[in-house]
């Protein structure tokens, strides 16, 4: 009952904090130099043309105001049709957000995989060669930026060797394989860095599992070494799951840079399209929604913590 | 002395090389104007796309600038925005970690809720978004005309206060309630003397570990959204926008350009990162399992 408690709790704050920060950036992106309708008529219109225009949209209204039409809307699943380009917004993210979870979830993937059994490696034998290895190569990891290291794997792995697609997309339609030949890159590059995050926490989590008095109790207690280490492993998890929760909310971030690199009709097209349009009613819907999976991707490391480690069940 | 003697023997030579490679690239910073061989960015279309030679150490970009120059002047963007963006978060979060722990009740409660809020919100995606709504434009302070990166300094910096408000909180909420403060309040000290004087000094620590980790990702930030185009802007020499403009020697074979400014970034957070970690064992060696990321 608690336990219920102190979730709802969350959860609704996370709501509050999702409707307080989509404010703000309602009030930015209304804030740059020229107004919607100064954008859409050009600088040739008159005054009473633009004070028609925002009184039909509804411009003249009170931000607050707006703010709620907006929110209204979107809990309808709609982003409203763009004032540049007249296409519907919501239509826009739902063709491009394909492009870009594809890579996320296969970076994520590759991140999860890879770094929690880098690290489930490196803790097991401390001071041997997997685990100096994974201490040099993680502080490597963290430190190349996701996209240069995609422009030179498009050098060795599109140019010399011709092993895949310098860049483009194709969706999974197209099949398995070809869906994977396109994405192979750019998620590999994304996840690096979240490879050596998760490896870096997964081992300190775990190698202080290993030393705490119940492993040593259980191996006093002629417990074989395996069935230790998968109680061990349970244990060392919710710092772990924790971080990876985050991670995913950050991936979303730099997945925008990469897609720029690798050229993807993702949603890092259809933001930076957006903000060369002046489309700011695309950028607000694109953003809002990142910031909405930033916020889920929060709180679910939240309550995953809480419900992995009872100690953590009842805190606010 | 003797203390710090014994302090330092721990770190290990990945945190003295850290230390080196951060003092080597501030210093690169710092005298870029006088040890440059070149103008950064005087054009020179005679000698466009020279290989590394003895004139020009790592080559020539399209437009016949020397990269060495380039790599030199960029260093000033990167660590201007990395530093700056952690000197703003950090004055920021510590101010409001600290008086968050020190008023308690509500007011503690209504600082760590907008703590909260600034954290919920993806670095990344914002600073892209608010510098195209914006635009590129150099800002007006008064009389003074800052160039365009000073926008993402400031975000980059309000975003990074959350990571200082919350480790500092932590810190300075148990000083707070510790028996040698409540002995301070008796003796008749202010406010500000035991804000200065007790609860900071307690909280240093685990701030310059976060801040020396935070650099290194504000250095990745500034890298990235002058490669879209929304951070430094050209001619300025940035690392970002050189591996921007070295996309299509990619295809064309010119190594020099795509391989030199990546080196410099990484090379760089390799630096503050590994700095980080010998910090982190240096002042508070338990705590590595709090990895930050971003």
């Amino acid at each position: 009952m608690v336990l219920v408690r102190a979730v709802a709790g969350r959860v609704l704050a996370s709501l509050g904090t999702l409707l307080i920060v989509g404010l703000a950036l309602f009030v930015l992106t209304r804030s740059g130099p020229s107004s919607p309708a100064r954008i859409v008529l050009g600088v040739d219109a008159t005054v009473e043309q633009i004070r028609d225009f925002e009184r039909v949209n509804g411009l003249d209204r009170s931000l607050l105001a707006q703010y709620g039409d907006w929110l209204a809307q979107v809990a309808r699943g709609e982003f409203g049709r763009s004032f540049v380009t007249g296409r519907d917004v919501a239509a826009e993210i739902v063709n491009a957000l394909p492009v870009t979870l594809s890579i996320v979830l296969t970076a994520f993937a590759i991140a999860v995989v890879f770094g929690g059994a880098l690290g489930t490696a490196a803790a097991l034998r401390p001071g041997g060669v997997v685990d100096r290895l994974s201490r040099f190569g993680t502080v490597i990891g963290l430190s190349i930026p996701a996209f240069w290291l995609s422009i030179l794997m498009i050098r060795v792995f599109a140019v010399d060797l011709r092993w895949l697609p310098p860049g483009g997309y194709a969706p999974l339609s197209a099949g398995l394989v070809t869906h994977l030949q396109f994405v192979a890159m750019p998620a590999l590059s994304l996840a690096v860095y979240y490879v050596a995050v998760l490896a870096r926490m997964t081992q300190a989590s775990l190698q202080e599992t290993l030393r705490s008095d119940h492993v040593r109790t259980a191996r006093a207690m002629g417990l074989p070494r395996r069935k230790v280490v998968v109680y061990a492993l349970v244990n060392a998890l919710p710092p772990v799951v924790n971080l990876a929760a985050l991670s995913f909310g950050y991936m979303f971030g730099w997945a925008l840079i990469i897609e720029q690199v690798f050229n993807v009709p993702g949603l890092s097209r259809a933001l930076l399209n957006a903000i060369s349009q002046r489309d700011f009613l695309l950028l607000q819907g694109i953003v809002f929604l990142f910031t909405a999976v930033f916020i889920l991707a929060n709180l679910s490391a939240d309550l995953v913590n809480r419900l992995l480690d009872p100690r953590q069940r009842t805190a606010a | 002395m003797t203390k710090l003697r014994q302090a330092l023997a721990i770190v290990d030579w990945s945190g003295w090389l850290g230390a080196a490679i951060v003092v080597a690239m501030v210093g690169a910073a710092v005298l870029a104007p006088w040890i440059a061989p070149f103008d950064p960015v005087a054009v020179n279309i005679e000698d466009r796309l020279t290989a590394p030679d003895a004139v020009h150490w790592l080559g020539t970009d399209q437009a016949g600038r020397d990269v060495f120059s380039r790599i030199l002047f960029g260093a000033r963007a990167s660590l201007a925005v990395g530093i700056g963006a952690v000197l703003i978060g950090g004055l920021i979060g510590v101010s409001a970690g600290i008086f968050a722990a020190y008023k308690g009740g509500l007011a503690e409660l209504a600082v760590m809720r907008v703590v909260d809020a600034v954290a919920s919100i993806p670095l990344l995606v914002w600073a892209i978004a608010i510098v195209g709504v914006l635009g590129v434009g150099p800002v007006q302070v008064g009389p003074l005309s800052l160039p365009n990166e000073v926008k993402i300094v400031v975000l980059v910096g309000c975003l990074f206060s959350p990571v200082f408000a919350r480790v500092t909180h932590a810190v300075a909420r148990r000083v707070v309630s510790a028996d040698f403060v409540k002995a301070r309040w008796l003796q008749g000290a202010g406010h500000w003397a035991i804000v200065t004087g007790d609860v900071l000094p307690n909280c240093l620590s685990p701030i310059i570990v976060q801040a020396t980790l935070l650099v290194a990702i504000g250095i990745v930030v500034e890298a990235s959204v002058s490669f879209v185009g929304l951070g430094v802007q050209p001619p300025a020499a940035s690392w970002g926008t050189m591996l921007s403009d070295a996309r299509n020697a990619i295809y064309s074979g010119e190594w020099w350009l795509p391989v030199f400014p990546g080196l410099a970034i990484s090379i760089t957070v390799v630096g503050f990162n590994l700095l980080g970690d010998a910090v982190r064992d240096l002042f508070d060696p338990r705590s590595e399992a709090r990895t930050l990321v971003a």
